[in-house]
C-alpha cells in the first residue's frame, strides 16, 4: 500500500511539473489557436537564468524564483513581439504560426548552445532534506514543487476568472474577432497571455533545473506537458492541470510496471486522444480549434 | 596538386636521405609514439608522450635495451584519422620505427591498420576501447594491439567487487535500454554475480533522455538490494542519486568508467558513498612513486590516466623486445602475446586470439563527497 501511495506521489509530483508547463500550451493557445513550441524554448532559457542566478550571482532561492519568472516573462514577449506580431499583422494562416514556433525554439536551443555551451549543467543542492509521513517520503524539493506549482496555477485561475482582464482573455479565447469589435484591446490580452505563459514557463524551468538538470535540449523534454495539454484538451486550462497530473500519474505506474513502455504509452495516448476525442477530457468544441 | 607535388618531392628526397644513411642506423632502437599534442585531446596525447620520454630516459641511463639506446620519435596526430594515417607512414616509411604506442582514441587506431598492414609494425594503442581496434568481421588486425581493457569487461569486475569484495548477495540494476555500453556491462556483472550466488532483485530499465526515475527507484526500494548498479553515465548517474536520496534511500550505487567524472562533485552530497570502476585509480598507493618523478620532470604536471596507460605500453614493449631479441618488427609484433609484465594497471598478457589483455584489473574507487574526492577501494582482475 506504502508503495503505491509513494508512487502516486512521485506521479504528482511529475504531473504537477507538467502541469506549470502545459498551462503556457494551453493559455496561448486558447486565443491565438496554435501550438506555441518556442514555450519549450522559454522553459529553458529560465532553467539557465536560474542557474546562473544561484551559481554566479550567489542570489538566495526565492529572489532567483523571481528573476527566472521574470526572465522567462521578458522572453516570451519578445518572441511575441517579434515572431508572432508581423504575421498577426498579416493574418497569417496558423500553420505559419507553428513554423515560426519551431524555428524560434530551434533558434533558442542554439543561442545558448553557441553563447554559453552544450554541456549539462546541474543546480547547486538547495533542499537537500527529506521529510517523511507516515513511510512516505518527499524531498522538500518536491513538496515544494507541488506548492508553487499549486499557488501559481491558483494565482492564475484567479486572473481569468475573477479579473478584468482575465474576463477579456475569456471573451478572446470564444472569438477574438467579435472580442476585439466589442472594444477589448487585443493586443493587450495577447501580451497579458504571453507574459502569465512566459512568467509559468520560468518557474517551470527553474523547478525542472533543480529536480534535473540544465542542458540546452530541455526544450525537447517538455514535449510530454505539451502532450499532457492535448490530453486534457488544448486551449482549457483545468484540462491541462487534469491532464497534466493524470499523465503524470500514469507514466509513474506505467514505468514502475515496465519502464520500457513509458514513452510508447505517453505517445500512443496522444493518437488516442487525437484520434478518438481531439478535444481532449476538458476541451472545448472542436469547430474552431484546428 | 602543386602542394601534392611538393609533398611528393619532398618525401622522394626524404626517403633518399634516409636510404643513404640505412647503414649507420642500427646503434639505436627506434620507438614510434603517435597521439593528439592539439586538439580536444591534447591533455591526453600530451601525458602519453611525456610518460614515454620519461621512461624512455630512464631506461637508457640504465643501459637502454638490448645493449642499445632506445631512440622514441613521436608525432602529433591532432585527434584527427586523416592525420594519424599521414603519421603513421611517416613512422613505418620514414623512421623505420620496430614498433609504435598510441594512438589514444579508438578512430584513429582503426584508420590506421591498413598502414601497419602494409609495412607489418605493430601498434599498440593505449585506451582505444572500441571492439574493432583489434578485431574486424572476425578477422584478427595481425599488428594491432591494446593495453586496456574492453568496456564489457568493467562488467565482470563490478560483479566480482559486489559478490567478493563487498560480500552482498542482492543487488538491483538501473540501466539505459538504448546504450550498447550499458547492455554489455549488465550482461557481464548479472553473469559473474549470479555465478557466485548473488541473486539481481531488480533490474529496471530507462530510456535514453529520461529524466525522471522515481518509479523505477521507487520499485528497488521495495525490495532488499543492498546496491544498485548503475552502467550508466555521469549525468543520469547524478540525477539517479538525487532522486533516490529524495525518496530517502541511501543505497550506494556502483558505476563504469563512463560515470568516473569530475562533474560528480557538483552533487557531492548526492553521490557520497557510491562506488565507481576505473581502468586506474589516479589515487592508487602502487603509482605513487612514477607519479612524483613524473611531476618533478614536467614542472608539477598532474598524471592523466593516459600515463598509466603509456607506461605498461612500454613496459610491455620492452618486454616484447627483450623476447623477441631484436628490433625486428615482426618478431616484436608476435612476442607481444607471449609475454607477461606487471604493470601500473594490473598484469598484462595479450590474449593471441584478440590481441586483447587478459586478466587485467580494475580499481574501484569510492566517492567521498566531503572533500570531494575519489578515494581507492581495492583492485580487481578480471580473469
Amino acid at each position: 500500500m506504502g508503495y503505491y501511495l509513494q508512487q502516486l506521489v512521485n506521479g504528482i509530483c511529475l504531473g504537477g511539473m507538467y502541469a506549470l508547463m502545459s498551462v503556457g500550451y494551453s493559455l496561448v493557445y486558447s486565443i491565438m489557436n496554435f501550438s506555441n513550441f518556442a514555450h519549450g524554448g522559454v522553459i529553458m532559457i529560465g532553467a539557465y537564468i536560474g542557474y546562473f542566478a544561484l551559481t554566479a550571482l550567489g542570489c538566495p532561492f526565492f529572489l532567483t524564483f523571481l528573476l527566472c519568472g521574470l526572465g522567462s516573462g521578458v522572453l516570451a514577449i519578445l518572441l511575441e513581439r517579434f515572431v508572432y506580431t508581423p504575421l498577426r499583422k498579416r493574418s497569417a494562416p496558423s500553420l505559419y504560426f507553428i513554423i515560426s514556433a519551431m524555428g524560434a525554439s530551434i533558434f533558442l536551443e542554439n543561442l545558448v548552445i553557441a553563447v554559453i555551451d552544450g554541456t549539462p549543467r546541474n543546480y547547486p543542492e538547495i533542499f537537500k532534506n527529506t521529510i517523511n509521513i507516515g513511510g512516505l517520503n518527499l524531498g522538500l524539493d518536491s513538496l515544494l514543487m507541488i506548492i508553487i506549482t499549486a499557488v501559481s496555477l491558483f494565482i492564475l485561475m484567479f486572473i481569468i476568472h475573477k479579473t478584468k482582464i482575465g474576463l477579456a482573455i475569456r471573451a478572446c479565447s470564444y472569438n477574438e474577432k467579435v472580442a476585439t469589435l466589442m472594444g477589448i484591446n487585443g493586443d493587450l490580452v495577447i501580451f497579458v497571455v504571453f507574459l502569465m505563459g512566459g512568467i509559468l514557463a520560468g518557474f517551470a524551468g527553474m523547478l525542472y533545473g533543480m529536480r534535473f538538470i540544465v542542458k540546452p535540449t530541455i526544450g525537447l523534454v517538455t514535449n510530454k506537458s505539451f502532450v499532457a495539454a492535448v490530453f486534457g484538451g488544448l486551449g482549457s486550462l483545468p484540462g491541462a492541470i487534469v491532464g497534466s497530473l493524470l499523465l503524470g500519474i500514469m507514466e509513474i505506474f506505467v514505468a514502475s510496471w515496465n519502464s520500457a513502455y513509458r514513452d510508447l504509452f505517453v505517445y500512443a495516448l496522444l493518437i488516442l486522444v487525437l484520434v478518438v476525442k481531439p478535444s481532449g477530457l476538458m476541451g472545448k468544441v472542436t469547430e474552431d480549434k484546428a | 596538386m602543386r602542394k601534392l607535388l611538393a609533398i611528393l618531392l619532398v618525401s622522394v628526397m626524404l626517403i633518399g636521405t634516409l636510404a643513404g644513411c640505412g647503414e649507420k642506423e642500427s646503434d639505436t632502437i627506434k620507438l614510434g609514439w603517435m597521439g593528439s599534442l592539439t586538439g580536444d585531446q591534447a591533455a591526453y596525447g600530451t601525458c602519453e608522450y611525456q610518460t614515454l620520454q620519461l621512461l624512455v630516459e630512464k631506461k637508457n641511463a640504465a643501459g637502454g635495451i638490448l645493449g642499445k639506446q632506445i631512440e622514441l620519435i613521436g608525432y602529433d596526430t591532432k585527434g584527427d584519422a586523416q592525420e594519424a594515417v599521414n603519421v603513421a607512414k611517416r613512422l613505418c616509411a620514414q623512421d623505420k620505427v620496430c614498433a609504435i604506442i598510441g594512438p589514444n582514441a579508438s578512430g584513429q587506431c582503426i584508420a590506421i591498420q591498413s598502414v601497419l598492414d602494409e609495412y607489418k609494425i605493430s601498434d599498440m594503442s593505449t585506451v582505444a576501447t572500441n571492439e574493432k581496434v583489434t578485431v574486424q568481421d572476425g578477422v584478427l588486425k595481425e599488428f594491432n594491439f591494446r593495453i586496456c581493457f574492453l568496456d564489457p569487461e568493467q562488467g565482470r569486475i563490478a560483479g566480482k567487487f559486489v559478490g567478493e569484495y563487498l560480500g552482498f548477495d542482492k543487488v538491483a540494476i538501473l540501466y539505459d535500454v538504448n546504450d550498447d555500453y550499458g547492455q554489455g556491462l549488465k550482461d557481464n556483472f548479472v553473469n559473474v554475480f549470479t555465478a557466485m550466488g548473488g541473486t539481481v532483485v531488480a533490474e529496471e530499465k530507462y530510456n535514453g533522455g529520461d529524466t525522471d526515475f522515481t518509479a523505477q527507484l521507487t520499485k528497488i526500494k521495495e525490495t532488499d538490494a543492498q546496491i544498485i548498479f548503475t552502467p550508466i553515465f555521469y549525468q543520469d548517474f547524478i540525477n539517479i542519486h538525487k532522486q533516490a536520496r529524495t525518496l530517502g534511500m541511501e543505497l550506494p550505487m556502483l558505476g563504469g568508467d563512463g560515470c568516473a567524472s569530475e562533474v560528480l562533485f557538483d552533487a557531492a552530497d548526492a553521490v557520497n558513498g557510491s562506488y565507481v570502476i576505473n581502468h586506474v585509480s589516479l589515487t592508487d598507493p602502487s603509482g605513487e612513486a612514477f607519479r612524483t618523478e613524473y611531476a618533478q620532470k614536467w614542472n608539477g604536471a598532474k598524471m592523466e590516466l593516459n600515463g598509466y596507460m603509456a607506461y605498461d605500453a612500454f613496459l610491455a614493449w620492452c618486454a616484447a623486445v627483450e623476447k623477441a631479441g631484436s628490433d625486428d618488427p615482426i618478431k616484436i609484433a608476435e612476442a607481444y602475446t607471449q609475454i607477461e609484465v606487471d604493470g601500473m594497471t594490473g598484469k598484462i598478457k595479450i590474449s593471441p586470439e584478440n590481441h586483447n589483455p587478459i586478466g587485467k584489473s580494475g580499481c574501484v574507487e569510492q566517492i567521498d563527497g566531503v572533500n570531494k574526492t575519489y578515494i581507492f577501494v581495492t583492485k580487481i582482475p578480471t580473469e
